[in-house]
């Protein structure tokens, strides 16, 4: 009449069941266990979140501040930036731009070298003609105006704060512009009237923005040098693909990965070199948890030796070790997951990294064009990386203890000193 | 013809006697005394910065109009040196690279060598061609015209300055003055030169750059050959890179 009971006593059910009551006999060692897998995974959850931001962050900069999230450009423009690579009739451009639902905005941009000159000193700048109201829904730049205000008819021009100061030049007083045109040497005398203080040293050391037909004027083109798209963070790449197709020959849309040069296969190589980075991480965290869960059997050799005694197979000895070894881990991760990800929300709405690695890196921020303000990326990706650890460390945890358990002598495992 | 020639420049001597009240007619009387027409000269050139003194021979070539070459003799480590204005555009070459490059506009308004002295400092076209003329000025020797530049001129100065003597309205100093008010670079002009046609020619350009860090040029013209009419070949990228042989 027993025999139901006692089997489903003996079955995984009951194993658990035995393994769980086990572990919280051991209050103090299970919460330990718990609290190694807990830190393992905040740390590997905090670390690619800290990462992607960073490099998000580094993107972001770009495309906001000093590309575009999505450019349409000739490939020849692309290839070597100079005016005479212009791009054939905007119309047709913007309309197909703007018939993908992810576009938010579209402006014409005219890039141009220039010279600026004040009565005291002259500078080389790229100086970029916008189109005022488009400019606003796919750059940050006219957003950060701390000054005066944002470019609205030609004649006028808006610089950054450092440039301003290196110029001598203030708001309300004019430069002289002098520039190479596809035509020949062309010139025009700006008024500024504002400037741009995004916190951003290259931005505000190199920006200078004037109106479209200004820009045309001085380059000696109709059309644009390239089309600004305002795409999600994140979708560059697949509105840049959709794009392609509608594209006239010798016309291509780069996502900011690809108008970053040099400096993007840079980011390419780092991200690799943190990936490797991650798995040393990784395997220190499963390490960390497998050496917690040898411990730990180490330490019950005793009782598990009377555990055998009392007629305990070696098998369903080591199938309750290695059950308390993958709840515990699995409790950890649990909590680890938790805490982790409440952190890197948290880190996500609040500016916690920016000040921490301006401080740390600021030369490095002035060279990426970083703000001060670096945000976590919260991905569910990170599940996986900090799940794959957890996996890897109960492994090391069950087959270690498991073996050990299974060649345990009765006799010999109670004589052990505790 | 000889008796003709006199008789035309006294001519032209006698009308420009009359000093027009027009301050554009005016201004260009004076742009027309400061450029002296198609010439042939060696320039002297002395440019003092930081305590730092540097000379210059030049041998310059104009039409009197937009064209102008300049070759540098002298000191040999820049001999060879040229300059070719042609309209807008400035060409420069260098013996060193052995090839020429065309400068961007802004060229014509940075000193050359190293100095004070810019080619539209010389030329003139500038006053002319971006701004505006208002007598500012007159007494029974001088007249000074101010010159507000116009809304899109390709100037960074408030207002320029230009003094000429009376009645020959020879130019004898132009001052440029920035938006707030301050000069920042005057030309003084003397050992002025009259030619046949009645026009009295500065050959003697003293330029202070009135900023913290400024320095000074003088410009002297001498074995002046005024009055000529060069050929078309010596504003050619040839005659920049091999000089002109006439």
């Amino acid at each position: 009449m027993s025999t139901g009971p006692r089997r489903a006593e003996r079955g995984l059910p009951g194993m658990i069941r035995l393994a769980w009551r086990s572990l919280w006999r051991q209050r103090r060692r299970t919460a330990l266990l718990i609290l190694v897998v807990a830190y393992a995974t905040v740390s590997l959850l905090f670390f690619w979140g800290m990462t992607d931001g960073f490099l998000t962050s580094i993107y972001q900069s770009q495309a906001r501040l000093l590309g575009a999230p999505v450019q349409i450009a000739t490939t020849a423009y692309h290839a070597d930036p100079d005016p005479v690579h212009a791009l054939p009739e905007l119309g047709p451009l913007k309309a197909s731009a703007r018939s993908l639902a992810a576009v938010a905005g579209v402006a014409a941009r005219v890039d141009v070298p220039a010279l600026l000159r004040s009565p005291y000193t002259s500078t080389g700048v790229q100086l970029r003609g916008v189109e005022p109201d488009a400019e606003a829904r796919v750059s940050d730049v006219p957003g950060a105006i701390g000054e005066g205000r944002m470019v609205a008819t030609t004649g006028e021009l808006v610089l950054g704060e450092a440039l301003a100061e290196r110029l001598d030049v203030r708001v309300g007083e004019r430069l002289a512009v002098d520039a190479a045109s596809v035509a020949g040497p062309s010139a025009l005398g700006l008024r500024v009237v504002g400037l741009v203080t995004s916190g951003v040293e290259l931005v505000d050391e190199t920006t200078a923005l004037a109106h479209i037909d200004d820009a045309r004027a001085l380059a000696g083109i109709d059309t644009a040098t390239s089309l600004a798209l305002a795409v999600p963070v994140g979708r560059e790449g697949a509105v840049a693909r959709a794009l392609q197709d509608g594209l006239p020959g010798g016309v291509r849309a780069y996502p900011v990965e690809e108008q970053m040069g040099e400096l993007a296969s840079g980011l390419a190589t780092e991200r690799v070199g943190t990936a490797v980075m991650g798995l040393v991480f990784s395997l220190f965290a499963a390490v960390a948890v497998t050496s917690s869960v040898v411990v730990s059997v180490m330490e019950r050799t005793r009782e598990f030796g009377v555990m055998l005694a009392l007629g305990m197979s070696h098998r369903r000895l080591a199938t309750m070790v290695t059950l308390e070894a993958v709840i515990a881990s699995l409790l950890g991760y649990a909590v680890g997951v938790a805490i982790g990800y409440a952190l890197l929300f948290w880190m996500a709405e609040v500016n916690v990294l920016g000040p921490f690695f301006t401080n740390l890196w600021g030369d490095l921020f002035t060279s990426l064009a970083l703000r001060a303000d670096i945000r976590t990326d919260v991905r569910l990706e990170y599940l996986a990386y900090a799940g794959g650890t957890v996996v890897l460390a109960a492994l090391g945890a069950i087959l270690t203890p498991a073996r050990r358990v299974h060649t345990l002598v009765p006799a010999d495992a109670m004589r052990a000193a505790d | 013809m000889a008796l003709a020639g006199t008789v035309l420049a006294q001519g032209a001597g006698e009308a420009r006697d009359e000093v027009p009240t027009d301050a554009d007619a005016i201004l260009d009387r004076m742009v027309e005394n400061l450029r002296g027409g198609g010439q042939r000269a060696i320039l002297t050139m002395r440019v003092e910065r930081d305590g730092d003194v540097r000379e210059y021979r030049l041998e310059v070539i104009s039409d009197g109009t937009e064209r102008s070459l300049t070759r540098v003799a002298w000191p040999p480590r820049d001999a060879g040196q040229a300059f070719l204005v042609d309209g807008d555009e400035l060409f420069v070459y260098s013996p060193r690279l052995g090839r020429s490059l065309r400068l961007p506009p802004s060229g014509r308004s940075d000193g050359f060598l190293g100095s004070d002295l810019s080619y539209d400092d010389m030329a003139g076209d500038e006053v002319r061609d971006d701004y505006d003329a208002d007598v500012a000025e007159r007494d029974e020797d001088t007249v000074t015209l101010s010159l507000t530049p116009h809304p899109t001129a390709p100037t960074p100065y408030g207002e320029l300055r230009f003094t000429a003597s009376l009645p020959d309205l020879a130019p004898l100093e132009l001052e440029y003055v920035d938006q707030r008010g301050e000069a920042v670079k005057r030309l003084t002009f003397s050992e002025v030169h009259e030619l046949a046609s009645g026009a009295r020619v500065p050959t003697r350009f003293e330029v202070v750059d009135l900023t913290a860090d400024g320095g000074r040029t003088i410009a002297e013209w001498t074995d002046v050959e005024f009055g000529v009419e060069p050929p078309d070949r010596c504003f050619t990228q040839q005659a920049l890179e091999r000089g002109c042989d006439w």
